[in-house]
């Protein structure tokens, strides 16, 4: 009955993401605006909070399959957050705001070594909001003109995953990727003369694609362990009123990661990701990003620390865009270990073509183990 | 203690949630979309065709005024006169309210005429204006030359409204004449008394009168006098004949047919775009509307350009709005007008500058509807109530036809990386 009613909760959660109802979404960036968006970070609260090091180890994190070989039961989790951003360019800050909700995962052991998870997380955020303020000539008069042109959406990575152990060492997964989402498309120009009228166009971008992936996780020895994982995502259909407008190339990618846990009160790890983005075409760049996490302290709470670090797939000039970010956090365990809920704050700056962007963001994650 | 804490966190996080802030100063091309709004303008020199006039939409007696003018021109004069009748209440009528018994009307002591100008030139000086006794058969069909004679020979008062108007109170104690500045609507009311001989009660008439009226001034003689609720309204005072004696009586005032003749009748339609005049004249523009803006774009703005073949006429102070309509279906002449929506532009009398008239709201009403027809129709937005017209150029003066310039954007690249 337990599980029956787990399962009910999962369907519930992922749902949405295939009727385009779901509010999944990555951090926001500048610098996707000119490209096909923010790729989301595929990780948990408790993984993000110490840099994302955690992502191949932690089975409630999108990234790997492998681990959930040893999620011994039916697990639901999700995650929300508040981020503050400023734009630096030219001298001139923004201040931005957002609140998302990127991670909706359920998983759990259907049989003695084989455990699935269903969930969805965010592939691309696309939701921006950009203004702009200049003039043209238009019959022979000076035109000056304020264009709002904003997007709000985005595409979500719908996971169906199955992990199992094939001996105390090794457990391996694999994971099938329907990508899909929408935007919200509007563009608005308004003339300082009310003589032209305003113009008003919008669409409903939906997207979609498809992904696999597969994963290992290999016990070293007592305390060490080592994951590799690897995706393959084919392309990125863009269709506005049932017309394809795009389709993009989507990566490759593929990373690893190693864990050393010297005591059951001390665990570190680091890992590292390669993303082929530049299939995506121009102003697309390949990327590679580092991570490197502790948590130590009781399994009931413990604290996180972490540092990241890489580049952005999309940005202006001939070098990708880097980022770095410094993140710390706790979790709470209720309920006899039931409940959890995770915490974290992050510190992050990414710069490229003249754009800072500085963010901190408060992470929220839940998780339930009915 | 714990859980005070987290509903703390809980409810900050709650209220953080509800802002969203995405906004921000675009800094192209490199943080901007690569999509960007497409402004097109482009000229339409052949799209109007198959355009027309027609006259006859409201006449002299339609209007919601009357018109009085006498302007001399190069080669005629202007000239505009009301006239109207009001019915009397026959031979006899009753003595009291109390109970039906009538007695002969005898005769009239005097009457008061009321009449409401609601349009003149302030710039008019030493205004008058001369009642001439007309025949009580005039009516919907009587024109000007037909009112020739007793226009001539039936002048049965005169009044200076510049001089009644400086004359203390507004009014003539001489005359009994009085004139009431209504400045909140733009307009004056005269009492004008008319004693026995202007105002000859005839019960063998059934006490009809009629009467017309010519104005004249130094310049710019050009007024319009009110109709129905506004229009001329006479008070008699009677004698009625009771038992023998002769009593007086001042029953309700009486209302009036009204309209107006004028002279030189306006020139036949011919092949240019008549708007305006009276009887009023429409024009109907009909235009091949491209598929490339109907079907994919925006229209931001529609400018339709008229070359005047002539110059606008019509009294000097008399501009005059022409309103560019769509109609509903296009039934040519007898096409019926959507009044929804209308685009309009002020004509001058005596200009000859091409008219632009912005029609924005029509066309983007054709591309939200594509079973609108694509018609223009001109039309002077207070019909037959001025004398002025204006004439365009048609669609088979390749020179100076008709045109329409249209700005329009492109649909956005939505969906493009």
């Amino acid at each position: 009955m337990t599980h029956r009613a787990g399962w009910t909760i999962a369907v519930l959660l992922v749902g949405p993401a295939f009727t385009g109802g779901a509010i999944a979404a990555a951090q926001d960036s500048q610098f996707g605006i000119r490209g096909l968006g923010t790729p989301g970070r595929w990780e948990s609260v408790r993984s993000r909070s110490t840099g994302g090091a955690f992502g191949p180890f932690d089975p409630l994190s999108p990234l790997m399959e492998a681990p959930l070989a040893d999620l011994g039961q039916l697990t639901a989790t999700a995650a929300g957050y508040t981020s503050t951003r400023d734009v630096v360019v030219g001298g001139t800050t923004t201040p931005l705001r957002t609140t998302r909700f990127p991670l909706m995962s359920v998983a759990g052991p259907v049989a003695p070594r084989l455990a699935v998870a269903v969930g969805f997380t965010t592939y691309l955020d696309r939701s921006w909001d950009v203004i702009l303020r200049d003039s043209f000539m238009l019959r022979g008069v000076l035109e000056r003109y304020r264009d709002a042109i904003a997007s709000d959406g985005s595409v979500a990575d719908v996971r169906v995953a199955a992990a199992s152990r094939l001996s105390r060492r090794i457990a391996i997964g694999a994971g099938l990727h329907l990508l899909a989402g929408s935007t919200r498309m509007t563009a608005e120009r308004r003339f300082d003369d009310s003589t032209f009228s305003r113009v008003q166009q919008s669409a409903e971008v939906r997207y979609d694609g498809f992904g696999l992936s597969g994963s290992v996780l290999i016990g070293v020895a007592p305390g060490l362990s080592i994951a590799a994982w690897a995706r393959s995502d084919n392309r990125l259909r863009a269709k506005v009123a049932d017309t394809t407008s795009a389709v993009t190339d989507l990566p490759r990618m593929a990373g690893g990661g190693i864990l050393f846990a010297p005591s059951p009160s001390a665990r570190v790890a680091a890992s590292v990701a390669w993303r082929a983005w530049s299939r995506a075409g121009a102003g697309a760049f390949d990327t590679w990003n580092w991570s490197a996490g502790m948590e130590f302290g009781p399994r009931r709470m413990p604290i996180r620390l972490g540092a990241r670090g890489g580049q952005m797939p999309f940005g202006p000039g001939t070098t990708a865009p880097t980022e770095a970010a410094g993140s710390l956090g706790t979790g709470r365990a209720f309920a006899q270990g039931r409940a959890l809920i995770d915490v974290g704050l992050e510190r992050l700056e990414r710069r490229g073509g003249g754009l800072t962007e500085r963010v901190w963001t408060v992470l929220v994650g839940l998780t339930v183990r009915p | 203690m714990t859980r005070r804490r987290l509903a703390l966190v809980g409810a900050v996080l709650l209220v953080a949630a509800c802002v969203e802030r995405l906004a921000a100063p675009g800094n192209c091309p490199d943080f901007c979309p690569s999509g960007q709004i497409t402004i097109v303008d482009t000229l339409l020199t052949s799209s109007i065709h198959r355009d027309s006039s027609h006259r006859g939409y409201v006449l002299a007696y339609q209007s919601a005024l009357m018109l009085a003018a006498h302007l001399p021109g190069a080669t005629d004069t202007l000239d505009g006169r009301p006239i109207f009748r009001i019915n009397g209440y026959g031979a006899r009528m009753r003595l009291t309210s109390a109970d039906t018994s009538t007695g002969a009307i005898l005769g009239a002591d005097s009457a008061r005429l009321q009449l409401y100008v609601v349009r003149r030139d302030s710039a008019t000086r030493n205004l008058r204006l001369q009642f001439y006794r007309l025949p009580v058969t005039i009516d919907t069909g009587t024109t000007f030359s037909a009112l020739v004679s007793p226009f001539t020979d039936s002048l049965v008062r005169t009044v200076n409204i510049d001089t009644l108007l400086a004359q203390a109170g507004r009014k003539d104690t001489v005359t009994g004449d009085s004139v009431v500045v209504d400045s909140a609507n733009h307009r004056f009311v005269l009492s004008l008394k008319l004693d026995s001989a202007a105002a000859r009660y005839i019960p063998t008439d059934s006490g009809t009168v009629a009467y017309g009226i010519r104005i004249a001034a130094d310049t710019l003689a050009s007024i319009a006098f009110g109709k129905d609720a506004f229009g001329p309204s006479l008070q008699w005072y009677l004698h009625v004949d009771s038992l023998g004696t002769p009593v007086a009586r001042k029953p309700g005032p009486l209302g009036a047919f009204a309209t107006f003749v004028f002279a030189p009748t306006p020139a036949p339609i011919d092949s240019t775009l008549a708007v305006g005049g009276v009887p009023s004249a429409h024009s109907l523009l009909r235009v091949v509307f491209p598929k490339v803006i109907r079907d994919s774009s925006q229209i931001i703005r529609a400018t339709l350009y008229l070359v005047p073949a002539v110059p606008a006429r019509g009294t000097p102070a008399d501009s005059f709005v022409v309103e560019a309509r769509n109609v509903l279906a296009d039934f040519g002449a007898k096409s019926p007008i959507d009044l929804l929506l209308g685009d309009s532009v002020m004509i001058h009398p005596g200009a000859t500058d091409t008219v632009k008239i912005e029609v924005t709201n029509l066309l983007q009403q054709w591309a939200a509807d594509s079973t609108r027809p694509t018609v223009l129709l001109l039309r002077p937005e207070r019909e037959a109530q001025i004398f002025g017209e204006i004439r365009f150029y048609p669609s088979v003066a390749t020179a100076f036809r008709p045109t329409l310039q249209i700005t329009f954007v492109r649909r956005f690249p939505f969906g493009a990386p």
